[in-house]
């Protein structure tokens, strides 16, 4: 590229570009503090427009007043200054959307922040869109394979639904959203996790652990740390959603994570006290629960007529000493297709995912799960629910009668059996493997200490030697009576084996 | 309860002061300064004046303007903003204020209310830099 080149290129640019005079509308900045900005003037701007400050900053408009127009300034407030001209763009925020934004993080305004360089394209999407509309959508019927067998027996999810993730701090909710991501691989879905008010050390982790599965191929990150202000971690769920819509309109199916809402119900608390709205339970706004629902309402799952595609949701909810009554949690349980409750009592008694099964429900249930997987945890449920009521009377063994034993002994081994390490989640065939060795009762006369170290061993030897079984799962989600009596004697054979 | 705003204060003393003049108009101020003392609006005492005068130029039917060069503008041209103005807000009356600002490398600039028809150099050269960067 000469120097000729670049010049005649420039010439021709400034001929083309064309400056009308008109009348603009303009304000002035009379406040500005905690990332808020009090504007006069901009007599007929509309409520969500966008705004820009001289600096090239850009904000929000949420609080049209009498006098005044209240603004949340996304970006560096320290640059804007009383008096400051403000002018009015015409538009309603948008973010920019791409194929390119895969294995990518981006900010809460859709700008790349891993210094892998910018991302070029023309097509943006309104952060706030009205929720497709009853006759678009389709009946939640596919499964979403987490690869965590607590949840695919027990709490199954489907695409498009809303399954809210809830438990105390540190009781592994995002480790479940990552182990969900590392097993889309294959699935054909993209994934898009939305980090709000977390550290960056720790989003660098878990970028580095999807980097590692290979999840990044098709994950998009987009994070509002705990340095940015209020402002872009109140949008960034929404630059989430948009994103996750870009592709769902491409009639893909998309799984977004938003880690956490809780964080995101305080940075709007913050946004709406410093505009001076009036407070209300928790000191919250009177809105918060349109907050989430509306976000919220924007996963579904879309009929073919009108472009099909899904979007799955899995929110996070952090509890305060695992109360579910508070104001937040109990709105977004209200809004969601049923929740996977995490306790802390069972992460430190070693139950890892410490998922309680009897107070977490999924309200699509089986709809969401292939018939192997329906037949073998069919009454997995009842029988933890069963256990946990006889786990009580444990202590008095001597004095139980025959049925209730081996009905304790089942409970313990389908516990054991149902926790799984980090970072390895479970292929489905391997999961009705498993399961149906438990509910069939091979696994009754094996120690409790060792079901872990005979189910790694069952499903080696059982990939190895019982190819019709799980070529039937895979290819027709069912297992014919073959199939049946091929895994049947594989599973004895191995119970020999590893009884010696 | 709700707050007054600078608006309904302004808009109060205009009201209350309509057809009075002399020892009555004396009182309405004098109360309309207690009012703004007891609601400890001092502070807001230039923005009250100020949206008072645009009510009054409102009901008047008067536009202010404030037009800005780079160079002291001559009456041929004073003239004609002035008509355009009137035609463009449909008043009779129009009260100018000219400035002149070497920053702004050339051209003129009219503000009026919260609109301003922007015709300087300098916002021509933040456009052209704009078009290009998007281009």
């Amino acid at each position: 590229m000469t120097k000729n080149y670049i010049v005649e290129n420039l010439k021709k640019q400034i001929t083309n570009f064309k400056d009308d005079a008109k009348a603009e509308k303009v304000g002035h900045v009379i406040e500005v503090f905690d990332g808020i900005a009090k504007i006069s003037g901009l007599s007929d701007i509309k409520a969500s427009e966008m705004v820009s400050f001289p600096n090239g900053e850009i904000g929000v408009t949420l609080n049209l007043e009498e006098d005044s127009i209240g603004v949340i300034i996304l970006g560096d407030f320290s640059k804007i200054h009383e008096g400051d001209e403000v002018h009015a763009t015409d538009q309603i925020l948008s973010v920019p959307v791409a194929d390119a934004q895969i294995g990518r993080v981006l900010n809460a305004l859709g700008a790349p922040i891993d210094g892998k360089g910018a991302i070029k394209t023309d097509k943006s999407n309104p952060i706030e869109k009205v929720a497709p509309g009853v006759i678009t959508r389709q009946s939640v019927s596919q499964a979403v394979q987490t690869g965590i067998k607590a949840i695919d027996a027990l709490i199954p999810i489907g695409r498009g639904q809303r399954e809210l993730i809830i438990g105390d701090r540190q009781t592994g909710k995002t480790a479940i959203a990552i182990d969900t991501i590392l097993n889309q691989k294959g699935q054909d879905m993209i994934c898009v996790y939305v980090s709000i008010g977390q550290k960056d050390s720790k989003l660098r982790k878990i970028q580095t652990r999807l980097e590692e599965g290979g999840a990044m191929d098709y994950t998009i990150i987009v994070s509002a740390g705990s340095s940015e202000s209020a402002a872009l971690a109140y949008i960034a769920p929404y630059t989430g959603v948009s994103i996750a819509e870009y592709f769902m309109d491409q009639g893909k199916d998309v799984l977004i994570i938003y880690d956490d809402l809780s964080k995101h119900a305080v940075a709007y608390r913050e946004i709406s006290l410093l505009l001076r709205r009036p407070p209300g339970r928790e000191a919250f706004p009177g809105d918060v629960f349109y907050l989430h629902s509306r976000l919220l309402e924007r996963a579904c799952r879309r009929n073919k007529e009108y472009g099909g595609g899904s979007i799955t949701a899995l929110p996070i909810i952090e509890t305060q000493s695992g109360d579910l009554s508070a104001y937040i949690p109990t709105n977004v349980i209200s809004i969601t297709d049923g929740q996977i409750f995490l306790e802390t009592d069972l992460f430190y008694k070693g139950i890892r995912p410490a998922v309680n099964v009897g107070f977490s429900v999924s309200r699509v249930g089986s709809s969401a799960q292939i018939k192997a997987m329906k037949k073998v945890s069919g009454t997995l449920k009842l029988d933890l629910a069963q256990f946990r009521e006889l786990e009580a009377f444990s202590q008095f063994g001597s004095d139980l009668d025959e049925s209730t034993k081996n009905q304790l002994e089942r409970g313990k081994r389908a516990v054991e059996m149902l926790k799984q390490p980090q970072y390895a989640p479970m292929a489905t065939e391997d999961q009705v493997v498993v399961l149906y060795a438990l509910t069939k009762g091979f696994m009754d006369d094996v120690a409790v200490d060792k079901i872990k170290l005979f189910e790694k061993g069952l499903i080696e030897y059982t990939q190895k030697n019982s190819k019709v079984f799980y070529r039937e799962v895979m290819e027709t989600k069912m297992w014919t009576d073959a199939g049946e009596q091929e895994l049947v004697k594989v599973i004895g054979e191995y119970k020999n084996s590893f009884a010696k | 309860m709700a707050t007054i705003s600078v608006n309904n204060i302004a808009s109060a003393i205009y009201e209350s002061s309509q057809g009075k003049d002399g020892a009555e108009l004396d009182i309405v101020m004098k109360k309309a300064v207690n009012l703004i003392s007891k609601k400890h609006l001092m502070s807001k005492s230039k923005e009250i004046l100020n949206q008072l005068e645009r009510i009054i130029d409102k009901k008047d039917g008067v536009v202010r303007a404030k037009i800005s060069s780079r160079i002291k503008i001559d009456k041929k041209i004073t003239d004609e903003i002035e008509d355009f103005i009137k035609k463009r807000y449909q008043v009779k009356h129009t009260v100018l204020e000219f400035t002149v600002d070497e920053k702004l490398l050339g051209g003129m600039r009219i503000e009026i209310g919260d609109e301003i028809i922007d015709m300087t150099t300098r916002n021509k050269i933040k456009k052209l830099q704009n078009y290009l960067i998007t281009n």
